[in-house]
């Protein structure tokens, strides 16, 4: 498990993965690694003392001390223009953690797994793949990733990768806002005839994991137990509102 | 992690002019954070009712029609939250507690109240707190009708005092010859709540 | 953008690190039994108001307060009343 204590982490690359979207790597002296799904708390302090907290999902799989985190520019914000817009390189950041064993999945959980992710809600679960990947698992996975158009989707090229490997990964995206020229994927949000669609059936006892905006997670879980499956089988992590800091 | 300062972060706060309307250990707030403890009450203006019980001589309940007819106060000025934000030169409109009370007729044993509200709120007050030109029930906020996010359709605006004393939702007062800690009086928070002697705690 | 409870309530997870300052454990994945209906869940499953102020948890079964938490300068105050009974798991304690 994580530790409680405050730490000064060494960014040491800030690399932009979409327009809105940054991943910040930071080399974290002493981390005894953590789990696909877990989250860090980051603490900003201004010169006169006035604190900011808030908290990231963990994007990358536990590689030694370097934890990656994606963050994504919200137009009001307080903390996120600071870490996608200033922090560079050579900086430090304070956070504590992981925390978060709640929402974790690893491949001896086993499956199949249902992933559903809107907006930033896919950081978790890229962890999760990434871990996925590295054990050299075939667990079967579904990710459905919810996003205002293709722009905005994080780690494209890495989620194209994922998927040729032909390790029983599939990819589905929902792109709610704009779609680009030719497109026939799913250009809705996510609703029940999608998840039937694109999930297992409930009598494949999949572990579904959910997270995003507080209305997408609420409104994909509802939906998963009325289809039937169960609950207990079902794992959420609400971000809050969109678009607020 | 003392002394640590994150290089070239300053948050939302406002320059330092504004410095002097602050009460100690506040910063100036551009926007109007939405903080929430539960759910956000979802009330029909015809079902909803204003009321003033407990230790009065006439209790009153009024509808929306009638608590609209009531004599017009509004308040101009700046508010403190415990959280240590402050929203300067804002607005609210509504009616004043006086008048309120007024029809009530406090019992002369009536020393404090409770403000009750939709949703099990509370808070607690001196009655001295709520006379006097400072207290209203609003129901407007920078001249738009109070959104539910902030209370509506009708808050307590008690703007002396912290601003969790300013109950979101409000569906009453009680007048008691007694205090009784409300939500947040009964989690930690300070009885009285003044930002001007910082009362943020209890033990303050 | 109007926001109402939907938008703003979180869950367990959102409260992973206020209370693993308080208790010592990772307690999203603890157990605890709702004083009021007797469900038990993970924490990391509660329903979560958070404030400034402080934070609410309620029952995921029943909606019911299952513990109020404030912090202020260097203190927290707990409410525990919602729950009859928290597990908690020697695994889940971290380390200072």
């Amino acid at each position: 498990m994580g530790r409680l204590s405050w730490r000064l982490a060494d960014v040491v690359e800030v690399r932009p993965e979409t327009g809105r979207v940054v991943t910040l790597a930071l080399a974290v002296p002493d981390w005894d690694g953590h789990r696909p799904g877990q989250h860090v708390d980051v603490r900003l302090t201004a010169e006169d003392g006035y604190q900011a907290e808030r908290a990231y999902s963990i994007a990358s799989a536990p590689d030694g001390s370097r934890v990656e985190l994606a963050v994504e520019r919200l137009e009001d914000g307080e903390v996120s223009p600071y870490l996608a817009g200033e922090l560079r390189k050579g900086d430090q950041l304070e956070l504590r953690g992981p925390v978060g064993g709640y929402f974790v999945w690893e491949p001896d959980r086993g499956g199949p797994l249902l992933l559903v992710g809107g907006g930033s809600g896919v950081v978790p679960l890229m962890a999760m793949l990434r871990q996925r990947a590295a054990d050299g698992s075939n667990v079967p996975a579904r990710l459905l990733y919810s996003s205002r158009d293709l722009g905005d989707v994080i780690f494209r090229e890495e989620l194209e990768r994922l998927e040729a490997a032909g390790d029983g990964l599939t990819v589905t995206y929902a792109l709610t806002r704009a779609q680009p020229a030719g497109w026939t994927g799913y250009a809705r949000r996510v609703d029940a005839v999608m998840l039937e669609e694109v999930g297992w059936p409930p009598g494949e006892r999949p572990l579904a994991y959910v997270c995003g905006p507080t209305r997408l997670v609420e409104a994909v879980a509802g939906h998963l137990v009325a289809l039937g499956h169960d609950p207990s089988r079902v794992r959420t992590e609400r971000f809050g509102p969109t678009g607020v800091p | 992690m003392s002394g640590f300062v994150s290089r070239g972060f300053k948050g939302r706060r406002r320059p330092a002019e504004q410095a002097t309307r602050l009460p100690p250990g506040q910063y100036a707030e551009r926007g109007f954070p939405v903080l929430s403890a539960g759910p956000t009450p979802r009330v029909d203006l015809a079902d909803w009712r204003l009321k003033v019980e407990g230790l009065v001589a006439r209790p009153q309940e009024w509808t929306w029609k009638e608590a609209q007819a009531l004599p017009a106060s509004s308040f101009e000025g700046d508010i403190h939250c415990v959280t240590r934000w402050s929203k300067l030169g804002t607005s609210f409109g509504g009616v004043s507690v006086d008048t309120l009370l007024e029809a009530a007729e406090p019992l002369p044993e009536a020393s404090h109240a409770v403000a009750f509200c939709y949703g099990g709120y509370t808070t607690n007050l001196p009655l001295d707190d709520l006379q006097g030109g400072k207290a209203w029930v609003v129901w407007e906020h920078e001249d738009a009708p109070l959104p539910a996010e902030h209370g509506g359709p009708a808050r307590l605006l008690v703007p002396h005092l912290y601003f969790w004393k300013s109950a979101k939702w409000l569906a009453g007062l009680r007048l008691l010859d007694h205090d009784a800690p409300g939500f947040w009086e009964s989690l930690g928070y300070h009885n009285h709540g003044d930002p001007w002697r910082e009362e943020r705690y209890w033990g303050d | 953008m109007t926001m109402d409870e939907t938008d703003l309530r979180l869950d367990g997870n959102g409260v992973a690190g206020m209370l693993a300052e308080v208790f010592g454990f990772e307690m999203t994945v603890c157990w605890g039994c709702c004083a009021g209906c007797g469900a038990s869940n993970q924490l990391g499953a509660m329903l979560v108001y958070a404030h400034g102020m402080g934070a609410v948890a309620c029952c995921p079964a029943c909606g019911q307060h299952l513990l109020r938490i404030a912090r202020g300068e260097g203190r927290w105050w707990l409410d525990l009343r919602g729950l009859a009974w928290l597990q908690l798991d020697e695994q889940a304690r971290m380390a200072g």
